[in-house]
């Protein structure tokens, strides 16, 4: 059925197409004029930045002896700097832990939030709610939890628990970052999956309850599977935003204690901005997108494999 | 919007100033030679040049200045973009003092060195030397600073301790800061000590310079990190066991640690002259001010330092930029008036004994004896951050290294790390 209505949507495509063969590049022109200005913003904003990354990457220039070109020696250097190495690890920690974390959450709350029940509707702008702060605003109010004598300290006092370094801990910081971060993402993530979940036809769910599967099994067998699409959009956003984070980092941590909360993205603005080192930041600039391309791509592959 | 407001302030500030001068018959002009529009950038409010700007137009009738704005957070990259671009609609600029010599070597300041005997008999010979970068005068100071301690009378009196004097010759050492620091936290105050900027190296430096070890850079070119001597391990093992005792508070900082001796969670706190107007009107309790500690068999040393202005290299009128420059800074009823809006110390001596006795009345009986205080430390124990072109990157790496030493990192290990970051750093320089 499916493709023998393509195949005639393509017959009478291409019979349109020959009956106008004569008016045909008027049409691609008026086509490329509309395009234009995306086009013009994603040579300007994208490509261009790209490559002048690429090509910074490969030069280096210094205060006192000017610029050079010097191929690849910004990544041999990189990669040879143990400062960069440790960067690097943290920052594949912090995906390998945070990117499940958060899709996780996110789709737990999205489910409990879309069952009827006194009050849903408010624990979910509550849980939204975040996200109309601004990170940078977050980081300053998180500092203040964080304190020694703060907000977190507190609460876990009342359940008899000793006070905890977090921040300056070089075994904590990381994870209280996570924390943060996930305050303020797992709501904005949820609000797709909401969407998903919602786009499911409840008669599959009442189709179901008179099969007497239970709830659990629904959740596997229906809501898992339909909602796979906004799962993978979900999943790829979030890997990528989690590579770029950086407002909490500079506010909380600077990098620290011991490098611990280094992530790349910091890592990329003190070698351009605190060190003046133009040419190595561009170099890290490159190696952050390659990750994020190689990961996405095999995010895609796996969620490809699954159809 | 804010360059308009500039510039509307300008334009009000210049009809006041001929309106002045009409009235005056132009008695006061001491105008030299240059005419024409001085173009003005810094980090700070257009309220607080708009004095100096008024009083040196009213001066030099011939001339108009303009004063725009940038935040302080895009100041220096702003400026490197705008320098580097040779934009000749900046012709005087604030320097910030530890990135004179970056800016210097680029070739972005004039060389002022005709005015060195003059800027010599202005300001302190820490705030003349600053300006120096390779036996040549870039800039002339404004504006300066330092550091002194503060402590809770109530909280000493109550653990029976006796305060400390305002006396420079009786000034306390560390070791007699912790004695007393522990007493007062058995009497009630949760953290003994706290220094306002606890990671950074303005206020740290003193403490190593007290035992002897040096800013950190060495070398003839200024570009040899020197931080893993025995000083410097000394002094950041102390500053670190401070806190893992509990005696100073971890996880504080920025812009909450004046916060901490206000709310009565610290006896002993280190911090400038502008916490005096601040603890004037938020401390509810008894306090007092006290010469910055050092180290028992070690010598006094205080910070210093805070901004210079310089005159672009691009300027198309830079005897009219001279002119203004030498107003602000060497005269002393102008250097007075950089101040007047704001509170800061100016950096010309005469400007300054003007200016400190206003300061110590602000914090009433408080404050008694802090204008000769800060006088006496600018004159004989203020050691400045190191003239380097590296000084950006170095100080960088080492307050992350500040940092994790106030974390619990160990000091030997941590400033050997941080010896080798800065090695690696400057090698980009070079």
């Amino acid at each position: 059925m499916t493709s023998s209505s393509s195949s005639a949507g393509a017959a009478s495509r291409s019979a349109r197409g020959r009956g106008a063969r004569r008016k045909a590049p008027r049409p691609a022109l008026v086509a490329l004029l509309f395009l234009l200005p995306a086009l013009i913003a994603l040579v300007v904003l994208r490509l261009a930045p790209a490559v002048v990354a690429l090509v910074d990457s490969l030069f280096r220039t210094t205060l006192l002896g000017g610029t050079r070109f010097t191929g690849l020696s910004n990544y041999v250097d990189l990669f040879g700097n143990p400062d960069f190495r440790n960067t690097l690890g943290v920052t594949l920690l912090f995906a390998v832990i945070i990117n499940p974390v958060q899709v996780g959450l996110a789709f737990l709350l999205a489910v409990l939030f879309t069952k009827r029940a006194a009050g849903s509707r408010i624990w979910r702008s509550l849980v939204i709610l975040p996200i109309a702060v601004p990170p940078a605003v977050s980081a300053v109010m998180w500092s203040v939890i964080y304190r020694p004598d703060g907000l977190a300290n507190g609460f876990l006092a009342v359940f008899g628990v000793p006070p905890q370094p977090f921040l300056t801990s070089p075994y904590q910081s990381l994870l209280s970052i996570i924390i943060l971060l996930s305050w303020i993402g797992v709501g904005y993530w949820m609000m797709f999956l909401i969407a998903g979940i919602n786009d499911v036809p409840s008669s599959y769910y009442e189709a179901a309850s008179l099969d007497g599967a239970s709830a659990w099994r629904q959740l596997w067998s229906i809501t898992l599977p339909l909602l796979r699409r906004p799962l993978a959009f979900v999943l790829v956003a979030d890997t990528v935003s989690n590579f770029l984070v950086f407002a909490p980092v500079q506010i909380l941590t600077k990098g620290g204690p011991n490098g611990s909360t280094n992530l790349l993205m910091f890592d990329i603005y003190t070698r351009a901005y605190s060190f003046g080192d133009i040419n190595k930041a561009q170099a890290g600039v490159v190696i952050l997108v390659l990750i994020t391309v190689v990961i996405v791509a095999i995010q895609f592959r796996l969620l490809r494999a699954e159809d | 919007m804010k360059r308009a407001a500039a510039i509307t302030a300008g334009a009000v500030i210049a009809v006041l100033a001929l309106a002045g001068c009409s009235g005056s018959s132009g008695a006061g002009a001491t105008t030299g030679a240059a005419s024409g529009k001085v173009r003005f950038l810094g980090p700070e409010d257009p309220k607080t040049f708009a004095p100096v700007i008024a009083a040196f137009e009213k001066s030099h009738p011939k001339i108009t200045v303009t004063y725009s704005q940038v935040p302080f957070d895009q100041y220096s990259s702003t400026l490197q973009q705008r320098l580097s671009a040779k934009d000749s609609t900046i012709d005087v600029y604030a320097v910030d003092q530890p990135n004179l010599a970056q800016i210097a070597a680029q070739g972005f300041l004039v060389d002022l060195s005709d005015l060195k005997d003059k800027a010599k008999a202005a300001t302190s010979a820490a705030q003349y030397d600053i300006n120096i970068y390779q036996d040549k005068m870039y800039a002339l100071s404004i504006w300066n600073s330092t550091q002194m301690l503060f402590y809770n009378k109530d909280i000493l009196d109550k653990a029976g301790v006796a305060v400390p004097s305002v006396d420079p010759s009786k000034r306390w050492t560390w070791e007699q800061i912790e004695d007393a620091g522990k007493k007062a936290q058995a009497a009630g105050i949760p953290s003994g000590l706290l220094l306002e900027q606890v990671e950074a190296y303005y206020q740290l430096q003193p403490l190593v310079e007290s035992l002897g070890g040096g800013s950190g850079i060495s070398g003839k070119d200024m570009l040899t990190a020197d931080v893993t001597t025995d000083a410097w391990k000394k002094a950041m093992d102390w500053y670190g066991s401070t806190f893992a005792s509990g005696f100073s508070p971890r996880g504080v900082g920025g812009f909450q640690t004046s916060a901490v001796f206000t709310d009565q969670k610290t006896a002993f706190f280190v911090g400038g002259p502008w916490d005096v107007g601040n603890f004037a009107a938020n401390a509810k309790f008894a306090w007092g001010v006290a010469p910055h500690p050092y180290f028992e068999g070690g010598k006094p040393v205080t910070p210093t330092g805070s901004w210079s202005w310089g005159i672009n290299t691009a300027s198309k009128n830079q005897a009219a930029a001279k002119e203004f420059l030498e107003f602000a800074a060497l005269d002393a009823a102008g250097n007075l008036a950089t101040t007047e809006a704001t509170t800061i110390i100016p950096a010309n001596t005469k400007a300054a004994a003007e200016y400190l006795p206003k300061l110590e009345k602000t914090g009433g009986a408080s404050t008694r004896g802090v204008a000769d205080l800060i006088t006496y430390e600018i004159d004989k124990t203020a050691v400045a951050r190191p003239v380097s072109v590296g000084y950006v990157q170095f100080e960088s790496l080492i307050n992350k290294a500040f940092a994790d030493i106030r974390n619990g990192a160990p000091a030997g290990e941590r400033l050997a790390q941080a010896q080798q970051q800065i090695k690696d750093a400057w090698s980009s320089l070079k």
